[in-house]
């Protein structure tokens, strides 16, 4: 997917900014924090997951999302969330 | 507020979740602990324990096993061995199982969700984020009456016998259980009892002299040098002596008397602050016992509250008392009650509550009696028993 896709979800964006506060989370609760439907959240996930930017660990029945620190692709949204957030607060 | 110098140098370390690094007078059962824990800094995964703590009220109970905590947990990382103290407190979680082991989840996991998984689903979550984590757990299961009171026999047998369903692998969860008693313990079923009870601590009450210094050891690290003197501590000592030897209940009055000497702007914390700190968390000067005394008796009494409210002594003798009320007789144009007479209406203050009185042992010069005032700030005696004899005059 090309970056201009995989960023072109402002749901996507909140996402990763979320993951990016609070480490890890399931889809439910994604889902309640940014007041969409389970179905939207999930669908978002995938893509992210597919892109090799979110990674989920299963506990039981629960799915945990989290970020793959790993990815380059998360190194680089990092630097770019935390340039444009400290941007805006000045 | 004081607008002075406060007479706090830090606060904080009388805060009830305050863990001192030094435990005066629970050495032992530091080491023990140590002791009972220390194949956890060897090969955790070997073996898991089970440990109780029994003592009443303020006996260092939490305070031991949450020492022992930051200090196992300090050497174990020292020795890059994965070792996690997690303390909870039962009440606070209901006494439910799956409450509190959510708690020790999210530990692990901040954001895990709380629900959409059974009790034994958790159970499981658990022993896998152990595994994932190669971690053992000292989970230490404070008022573990309340668990035991809502989970019954089952909840603790799961919690202990957890091995048994994975035989083989490595050892996750040790348990501490800490309770007042082994009550409790004998509500669960005899196989559940039996996995618990074989290493236990039992904490005895903190005599007078060891509540000292346990009260000398935080004013050193609480107040500003010089500002706690021996007397306030003694007296304090013996307040807690009487609520059953309780630590933190005297811990909580230094606090709180610290507190009243800097409202009203003094360098030190004076016995008449300890005084005010009790009083204002027991009630002990009934208006009623004063309106029943005798003449005598309230000239006594004034006597005594006039003494300690003026020298600021923790304790006075029955001599010293006598003397003073002799003059107040003067001044009240009476004839004293004889000395055997007094010593029986100190008698009847003690068990009213109002003073405390001591016999020395006999010595070459005889028995000596001391009077202390530990519960009523003297102030407040002094004026009401003046209320109570200016209506006594009046009538007459």
């Amino acid at each position: 997917m090309n970056i201009e896709d995989a960023l072109s979800s402002r749901i996507r964006i909140k996402i990763l900014k979320m993951l990016f506060k609070v480490g890890e989370l399931n889809v439910s609760e994604i889902a309640r924090r940014l007041n969409i439907n389970y179905q939207s959240a999930s669908k978002h996930m995938k893509i992210l997951e597919e892109e090799g930017i979110l990674q989920h660990k299963m506990f039981g029945r629960i799915r945990l999302y989290r970020l793959n620190e790993h990815s380059s692709k998360v190194k680089a949204l990092r630097n770019l969330i935390d340039v444009w957030e400290h941007q805006d607060k000045n | 507020m004081s607008q002075g110098r406060s007479v706090f140098r830090d606060e904080t370390k009388l805060d009830i979740n305050y863990v001192p690094h030094r435990l005066p007078h629970r050495e032992h059962e530091l080491r023990l602990l140590r002791e009972f824990f220390g194949f956890t800094l060897q090969s955790p995964e070997k073996m898991a324990q089970r440990v109780m703590i029994t003592g009443d009220v303020g006996t260092g109970k939490t305070a031991l096993s949450q020492r022992f905590g930051a200090d196992i947990t300090h050497e174990a990382n020292l020795r890059a061995i994965n070792l996690r103290y997690i303390h909870v407190n039962c009440r606070e979680y209901k006494g439910s199982l799956f409450l509190v082991l959510q708690h020790v989840v999210s530990v692990f996991h901040p954001n895990f969700p709380k629900r959409g998984y059974s009790g034994e689903e958790l159970l499981q979550i658990l022993v896998q984020i152990l595994d994932e984590e190669n971690s053992h757990i000292i989970l230490s299961l404070d008022e573990f009456e309340s668990f035991v009171e809502r989970e019954g026999s089952d909840a603790v047998y799961e919690l202990t016998r957890l091995q048994e369903t994975r035989q083989n692998k490595p050892q996750r969860l040790s348990l501490i259980c800490i309770l007042r008693n082994l009550e409790a313990v004998k509500q669960l079923d005899a196989s559940t009892r039996s996995t618990l009870q074989s290493n236990i601590i039992d904490l005895e009450k903190y005599p007078k002299q060891q509540l000292i210094d346990i009260l000398n050891d935080r004013v050193s690290s609480a107040f500003r040098p010089m500002a706690v003197p021996e007397g306030t501590v003694g007296l304090i000592a013996e307040l807690a002596c009487s609520e059953g030897g309780n630590a933190r209940f005297g811990i909580e009055l230094l606090w709180r008397a610290g507190k009243y000497a800097n409202a009203e702007d003094l360098d030190t914390v004076t016995p008449e602050c300890a005084r005010e700190a009790v009083s204002s968390i027991i009630p002990a000067l009934r208006k009623s016992d004063v309106a029943t005394l005798s003449l005598h008796e309230k000239l006594f009494l004034l006597a005594i509250a006039k003494i300690f409210k003026e020298s600021q002594k923790e304790s006075l003798s029955l001599n010293e008392a006598e003397q003073t009320y002799a003059v107040l007789c003067e001044e009240f144009n009476t004839t004293p009650v004889s000395h055997t007479q007094l010593w029986k209406y100190l008698k009847n203050f003690s068990s009213l509550g109002i003073v405390q009185s001591k016999v020395s042992g006999t010595g070459s010069r005889g028995r000596s009696t001391t009077i202390s005032l530990p519960r009523i700030p003297a102030h407040e005696l002094e004026k009401e028993l003046k209320i109570s004899l200016s209506k006594e005059t009046e009538k007459s």
